[in-house]
């Protein structure tokens, strides 16, 4: 492993100069590994041959292990996926609405006021994971309280600690939550989903149990590294934080710049159900390929300079939230609470001091990528 | 200033009087259904694509190459395809009409 990893690295560069696609392997299983960002778009919209009709398949590595359920609807094909998608869209679209967008609002400034209050702060434990778990409260529409349960899982429900045993007890969670929203309606997200109707049928346990296993995991991590890579950046670049004070019109291009570059998600898996052969890469029946997200994003044939992080960069067509029809759900979600969090801090903090840190690496046969943190300790000073 | 008209898929007209700025903000600022601008304006969502009436073509020009770059693989791509966020009303487009495109 190189002796220091940053999440700005790109380890990827030389593979992608030479070819299209990685051929690697994760767990023994040979994934031929998209890596340039035309490949990767045109195989995300390509369904028919790259599948995601695949329960529990479509993450590399697959999730058998560690969940029961299908995931809805991101491992389902068209033009299934589109009607399971329209049951759970107004919830991830709720951030857009102002007062949930108020709420957001009005979390970060509680936690960004503690952090400021204090000598120093552990971003990923005592901030990150608060953050995510509540604002996906206010997502859910879901009493607040909920939030305690949610941030006792970590930072990653299966990947972390005993993820057979989490993933079992994330399960019954939600199994009990569905069963307590029959009994008593509401208008939260698991008595939408008791009442959704599909293809004129209501939704068995089986379905509204894959789209809270999407809808917990999926978003979490996730949304945690991204919160910790800005917040580590602005730490090396304070000058950042005062040029977006200055223009704060520029917030939502370096957020979309920090997605392009912090994705934290490297890759996902597609299935192909007949032979096929990717940019020279032969896939057998049923074995898999990945789009590489993050290798895409840094394509240097799209993007100058692919490694700097340019917080006013336009035009940005990256994809850090997918592409096609499988784009991320939570992006509405995940861009709401970026936005809010940027645009406090660069109103608030002068400049962070990192007192300690230790990188979240993936490991993998060809590659190691630090795509996040899993301790990062911060002191944060108060403008003016 | 510039009028603009933007017809929703369901067939509603939201006409805007006195519009400056790029379509896509004129038509969040305006409620406008089916435009989201998700990205801000990168080019990296297509979430305000819009079609532009045959007559105005020439005039808000063709879409850039990072635009078709982005709508290449929309299965609701066609030649009048532009995407609102790289659309500044000027004087000249004065009148334009656009149609919110479909989505996936």
């Amino acid at each position: 492993m190189p002796t220091k990893m940053n999440p700005l690295d790109d380890p990827f560069e030389a593979a992608r100069r030479k070819c299209p696609v990685l051929e690697t392997e994760f767990q023994g299983e040979k994934i031929p590994m998209l890596l340039r960002h035309g490949a990767v778009r045109e195989a995300a919209k390509d369904w028919e041959r790259f599948s995601s009709d695949a329960p529990r398949r479509v993450p590399i590595p697959s999730e058998e292990n560690v969940r029961s359920v299908r995931q809805y609807p991101i491992e389902t094909d068209p033009p299934e996926h589109g009607e399971y998608r329209k049951l759970v869209e107004p919830f991830f679209r709720r951030p857009r609405q102002p007062e949930v967008q108020a709420r957001i609002d009005a979390l970060i400034q509680q936690l960004l006021g503690e952090a400021l209050a204090s000598d120093e702060v552990e971003i990923v434990r005592d901030f990150a994971v608060p953050l995510q778990s509540r604002a996906l409260t206010y997502l859910l529409n879901v009493d607040e309280k909920e939030a305690e349960t949610w941030i006792s899982w970590g930072v990653h429900v299966f990947k972390e600690g005993d993820g057979e045993g989490k993933g079992s007890i994330m399960e019954q969670y939600c199994r009990s939550m569905f069963e307590a929203a029959a009994e008593t309606p509401g208008e939260d997200f698991f008595s939408a989903l008791n009442e959704a109707e599909f293809q004129g049928r209501r939704l068995t346990m089986e379905e509204k149990l894959g789209f809270a296993n999407l809808t917990f995991a999926g978003g979490r991590d996730t949304v945690i590294h991204t919160i910790s890579c800005i917040i580590a950046w602005f730490g090396e670049h304070p000058e950042a934080l005062e040029r977006l004070r200055e223009n704060p019109n520029e917030v939502t291009t370096a957020c979309e710049e920090f997605f392009r570059v912090f994705i934290p998600l490297t890759h996902i898996g597609r299935v192909c159900p007949h032979a096929t052969e990717v940019h020279g890469a032969k896939v057998e029946a049923g074995g898999r390929i990945s789009l590489g997200w993050f290798a895409a994003n840094r394509d240097p044939e799209v993007f100058e300079d692919p490694n700097e992080v340019k917080t006013d960069r336009k035009p940005n067509p990256h994809i850090a939230f997918g592409f096609g029809a499988h784009n991320c759900l939570g992006a509405t979600h995940a861009r709401a609470i970026m936005r809010s969090l940027v645009r406090q801090m660069s109103e608030k903090v002068a400049a962070i001091e990192i007192l300690d840190s230790a990188g979240s690496v993936e490991h993998e046969r060809d590659y190691w990528r630090m795509n996040g943190y899993d301790r990062l300790l911060v002191k944060l000073s108060r403008l003016g | 200033m510039p009028k603009v008209t933007f017809i929703t898929q369901d067939g509603a007209e939201v006409a805007v009087e006195d519009a400056a700025g790029l379509l896509m903000e004129i038509a969040l600022e305006n409620d406008v259904e089916g435009i989201d601008g998700d990205c801000g304006g990168v080019c990296s969502c297509s979430t305000c694509h819009v079609y532009v009436k045959p007559d105005w073509l020439s005039r808000a020009g063709q879409a850039t190459e990072t635009e078709n770059d982005i709508l290449a693989y929309n299965d609701h791509q066609t030649d009048r395809s532009r995407l609102g966020c790289q659309i500044e009303l000027t004087e000249e487009l004065d009148g334009l009409v656009v149609e919110v495109a479909p989505r996936d």
